[in-house]
């Protein structure tokens, strides 16, 4: 919850900050530096689902791992994933982001010209190469900070990205202005800003200004620092496999299941799992490790 | 939750919604159902961000980043491209009597000639455009002071323009067509390129005023009212010129029924705004010759002939003429070849040091255990 928190400031921050510095360079008048419909459609479709689908499905230790290591609860404590430094350190990256993404092709922008002469440097363009560049750069930034890949995550990012050149090609095309000249001013401009490959490595150099330094200082922070959610994260095929290990039954443990429950044909589980689990028996010594007893509620002593 | 083999969150609700009658069914049992999705079991990769990864990819992106670099401020540093200014705020530039003699009713243009020299010879198609400084096209309020529909050749808004264009929109109680500031302030300067012999002679050079503009601009976006082939006087009946322009826009090439009214070239160029207060738009193209012996324009000794309309003096802007040949990455703009460089060897770099610092400290924290 705290990835899509700080992730969520991210990502405004980095979409807004833009227009903070585009005022610089057109008088203070608040000129937009996107396409209108770009700005509706930001935060409702283009990056809004893959956060969501971090904030619900990511897991950066696995459920099992979670309960072997119980310190893995010590951040969720303390604060320590969400507070004023963290939320101060959002505001940096999104700073730092806008700055990019901004300047980068302001200097590209400069004095350009397009591939036949024609200029791009035209405020359509510009606006076209800022919000593919942002577009480009948020979701490749919330691939950084899943941890968790499943099939909807990969979907939602690529999704994100597609839908975003989807709709942008839909309104900038010709059928869509002659519908409403008024509504859709922004004709031809992704054909032509896009068929440009000065433009499109201007969004490469962006999109990677932008992510080389994270992927730096996290790498930095995890071989320096590593917290313990790093350590069980780095070591999770070695813990996994000693949990396999546990839960294969000894050979010589005869007798120990039918001792569960007298109820040895009924339909249903009964309750003998109430006496079986060991949840009302005093707590046992805790040398004792029987997975077939299902002990792990007991030994409240080992949590913090 | 229990490790053994049957699902403990089962066993739970069982617990609290089996006390009562089991067989009736009647208890809502509140429990998510067990499958991949709910339970958070989906199959999934699980990457985290080792040495093996990360140090490879800052080398090779360092060693992509390096050669694109180059490629590109090579190819930037080919580009020829020659500037020059003619505003005429300095008393010793030839502009300077048409600069400081701006007057509105100025039925005689004011000429200026400047003479400057090329040094290497222009190959291939040449670029002739016109840049401004200081001139913030991209003003709020400026560029939404245009009527698309009116520029799209619709008849009633031809007659009734958007507010948005106030306060260009009516002229003694006639539409303005094209109405809005941005129509209004277009660039009305003249410039000829004449070429001067060696031997005295002169010719001028010719230019093309048509391609200057987007296709989709000029074939979608811009139509003339009722129709390209009609007679654009009369389609344009009831509005009034800018206030600022000299002839009405029917007459902008009257002998280019292709180039004239609303899909005139200079204007489509004009109305797409620019970015950035200092800005180029394209002017004219001079064609590379059809024998390919001799350069477009060979080096030698130029006049620029300017017919100096636009007034730039009361906001402290500045007029420019630039000639420019065009590769494959546009005109020349060493910055991204420079930025490509530079952020390559940087990455490069990075991955060097992380080396060191992963060779250092990184097995050390690799072998420490967490306590269970």
């Amino acid at each position: 919850m705290c990835k899509f928190l700080r992730y969520f400031f991210y990502k405004n921050f980095a979409f807004t900050l833009v227009h903070f510095w585009y005022s610089f360079f057109s008088g203070f008048s608040s000129q937009v530096a996107y396409e209108d419909w770009f700005i509706t459609l930001y935060i409702v479709c283009y990056s809004s689902l893959p956060v969501l689908l971090v904030g619900l499905l990511d897991q950066d230790v696995g459920d099992k791992l979670s309960l072997k290591f119980p310190k893995l609860y010590l951040p969720g404590q303390q604060g320590s994933l969400f507070n004023y430094k963290n939320f101060f350190i959002s505001l940096c990256h999104g700073i730092f982001t806008s700055l990019i993404i901004f300047f980068i092709p302001y200097g590209a922008f400069l004095q350009t010209m397009g591939q036949d002469g024609k200029a791009p440097s035209d405020y359509q363009s510009f606006a076209v190469v800022t919000a593919s560049s942002l577009i480009i750069t948020v979701n490749l930034q919330i691939s950084l900070d899943t941890s968790y890949w499943t099939f909807v995550n990969c979907f939602a990012v690529l999704g994100s990205i597609a839908i975003y050149f989807g709709i942008m090609f839909d309104i900038h095309s010709a059928g869509i202005h002659v519908l409403f000249p008024s509504a859709f001013t922004f004709t031809g401009v992704a054909s032509n800003a896009l068929r440009q490959p000065y433009l499109w490595l201007t969004i490469i150099l962006t999109v990677g200004i932008s992510l080389l330094p994270v992927i730096c200082i996290q790498f930095l922070y995890k071989t320096l620092q590593p917290s313990v959610g790093d350590k069980v994260q780095r070591n999770r095929r070695k813990y996994e496999a000693e949990e396999e290990e546990k839960k294969k039954p000894t050979p010589f443990q005869r007798g120990r299941r039918s001792r569960r429950s007298a109820y040895a044909f009924s339909h249903s589980q009964g309750y003998a799992d109430l006496i079986a689990s060991g949840r009302s028996f005093r707590q046992r010594p805790q040398g004792r490790r029987n997975p077939q007893e299902s002990i792990r509620e007991a030994p409240q002593a080992e949590n913090i | 939750m229990m490790a053994s083999s049957y699902n403990a969150k089962e066993e739970d609700g069982h617990h609290s919604g089996a006390v009562g009658p089991g067989g009736a069914g009647t208890v809502k049992i509140k429990k998510p159902d067990n499958t991949a999705f709910k339970q958070q079991r989906l199959p999934a990769w699980q990457p985290i961000l080792t040495a093996g990864t990360v140090l490879p990819a800052f080398f090779v992106i360092g060693l992509i980043f390096i050669p694109i670099g180059i490629g590109l401020f090579v190819t930037s540093n080919n580009i020829k491209e020659f500037e020059i200014d003619y505003t005429g705020m300095e008393e010793s530039s030839p502009c300077y009597v048409c600069a400081h003699n701006y007057s509105w009713n100025n039925t005689t243009p004011c000429i200026c000639l400047i003479p400057f020299v090329l040094d290497q010879p222009f190959e291939s198609n040449v670029f002739m455009y016109y840049g401004l400084s200081n001139f913030y096209q991209n003003h709020r309020r400026y560029v939404k002071s245009r009527d698309d529909s009116q520029l799209n050749g619709d008849k009633t808004s031809l007659l009734n323009p958007s507010k948005e264009c106030e306060p260009y929109r009516k002229s003694n109680g006639l539409s303005i067509a094209p109405c809005g500031a941005i129509a209004n302030s277009l660039f009305n300067d003249t410039l000829e390129l004449i070429y001067n012999f060696p031997n005295g002679t002169t010719i001028t050079i010719p230019l093309m005023r048509k391609g200057i503009a987007w296709w989709t601009d000029k074939h979608v976006k811009f139509r003339n009212p009722g129709g390209n082939d009609n007679n654009l006087t009369t389609a344009f009946a009831g509005t009034a010129k800018p206030l600022n322009w000299g002839k009405p826009v029917y007459e902008l090439d009257p002998s280019d029924p292709d180039n004239n009214g609303f899909i005139n070239e200079d204007f489509i160029v004009w109305m797409r705004t620019a970015a950035l207060p200092t800005f180029r738009k394209l002017y004219r193209i001079i064609q590379k010759k059809k024998d390919n012996m001799m350069p477009t324009l060979p080096q030698g000794n130029y006049t620029l002939n300017i017919t100096y309309n636009y007034p730039v003096r009361s906001f402290d802007g500045q007029k420019r003429m630039i000639l420019s040949t065009i590769s494959w990455m546009g005109g020349k703009n060493p910055f991204l070849g420079i930025a490509y460089i530079t952020v390559g060897s940087v990455c490069f770099f990075l991955g060097v040091v992380l080396l060191i610092i992963h060779h250092k400290y990184g097995s050390r924290n690799n072998n420490a255990d967490i306590p269970n």
